[in-house]
């Protein structure tokens, strides 16, 4: 199958994992998994910063849609892939990166990835509870938040990965 | 989403009301319902068991001089719209029902939701099928609320943190609050009747520097486990505005 084709066909699994999984299911309130900042990740490496944001934003409110949050995953996402391109460069491999490869867990190898991924998690998942309680009365809350979600966030996107994505 | 354009109001697009999500929920509910079948129908028996009793064939007139009068004494004040929650989540920090009502029904934006355990929320947003609830599990539901015991009034809160705790503000510390007592609507901005419960006081605190209370209150409907709704309709909503202007 085309790679075109491939990746549309992720960003519909992807809302629907948010918005029929991940959102229902109610742990706690300091919990909200969100899994849709690893579809943005794993577009390939070559994507400039605009065509990201413009995926970013069908992707945002997609998930928008079916989950009432009024712009707050769009705003999130936006921000997730314009820092993208930049912690991409700040962790790179010494001799750049190999365009033939995806930015998963198997091709770049457990340590870029955990360092990666977890640096724009923490950024996506911060930006996100700030803006939903948007007071600082609940600073606390919002730190807790951010620290247990973005712990579970992360487990669950390596989980998907191993399930989805083939090891080359 | 909001999408604001030349001075009108806020409108709100993409939301669950809108018909695919709306009816994507609709299936998922449609396999779920039936997890709770048994539980929501003793529910709604036991409220049926309720009305049966205060319904005027069940009861035994002994005044029959108001017998004729009845209608022109009690004009019919808010009308009810019955729906079913089809998808909810009570954990994140603004919480909104869908409902499989809308437009077609009769559901308008502002009017009140609650069921026959408490104050549920008020209708957000409509589509001619569907219709989303902003629940008393969100940041600004500023519900007015009335506590029975000692007849003080407040706003209803909810800080993001239990699904079965709520908070109220504005009720002066100078009041003496017996925990335990009961917490209804007021009725304040016609959206609710008076008297819908809410919930019991369950701690009171004094907040620092403010001479008012931190008023801890535990819902008396548990919002995770909830399926049927009414909506409630206020006929006489715009002379009640109008006169307050």
């Amino acid at each position: 199958m085309p790679q075109l084709q491939i990746y549309f066909l992720r960003l519909l699994l992807f809302v629907f994992l948010q918005a029929f999984i991940f959102n229902q299911l109610e742990i706690s309130p300091l919990i909200h998994i969100m899994v849709v900042p690893l579809y943005i990740f794993l577009l390939p490496f070559d994507r400039s910063v605009i065509s990201l944001l413009f995926i970013a934003l069908i992707l945002g409110i997609g998930v928008d849609a079916a989950s009432n949050t009024f712009g707050l995953h769009t705003s999130a996402l936006l921000l997730f892939a314009y820092l993208r391109p930049f912690v991409f460069k700040f962790f790179s491999p010494r001799d750049g990166y190999d365009p033939l490869k995806s930015p998963s867990i198997f091709d770049m190898g457990n340590r870029w990835f955990i360092s990666s991924f977890s640096v724009l998690l923490i950024i996506h998942h911060s930006w996100f509870f700030i803006l939903e309680a948007f007071s600082f009365n609940e600073a606390w809350l919002v730190l807790q938040k951010s620290i247990l979600s973005v712990g579970i966030s992360f487990v669950v996107c390596v989980i998907l990965q191993t399930i989805f994505i083939k090891r080359t | 989403m909001y999408v604001t354009y030349m001075s009108t109001p806020k409108s709100s697009y993409f939301t669950t009301a809108s018909v695919i999500t709306g009816s994507l929920f609709e299936i998922r509910h449609s396999i779920s319902q039936h997890f709770q079948l048994e539980e929501n129908n003793e529910q709604l028996q036991e409220e049926n068991i309720e009305l049966r009793k205060s319904s005027s064939l069940f009861l035994y007139n002994s005044s029959f001089s108001t017998l004729h009068t009845q209608d022109s004494i009690y004009a019919q004040q808010y009308d009810y719209i019955a729906g079913t929650i089809i998808n909810s989540t009570t954990t994140k920090r603004n919480n909104f029902f869908t409902l499989n009502v809308g437009e077609i029904q009769g559901v308008e934006k502002g009017m009140g939701v609650f069921s026959s355990n408490g104050v549920v929320g008020i209708i957000h947003n409509t589509s001619p099928h569907y219709s989303v609830v902003k629940s008393v599990l969100t940041k600004n539901i500023n519900i007015d609320v009335l506590l029975t015991d000692v007849g003080a009034h407040g706003m209803l809160k909810w800080d993001g943190e239990d699904p079965r705790i709520g908070k109220v503000t504005g009720i002066s510390n100078d009041i003496a609050i017996p925990i335990g007592s009961k917490l209804i609507t007021r009725g304040g901005s016609g959206i609710f009747p008076k008297g819908i419960d809410v919930g019991f006081v369950k701690a009171i605190k004094p907040i620092e520097g403010e001479a008012s209370w931190h008023i801890d209150l535990e819902f008396t409907e548990s919002y995770a486990t909830l399926e049927n709704i009414y909506i409630v309709k206020n006929l006489f909503l715009n002379e009640f505005n109008n006169i307050q202007n």
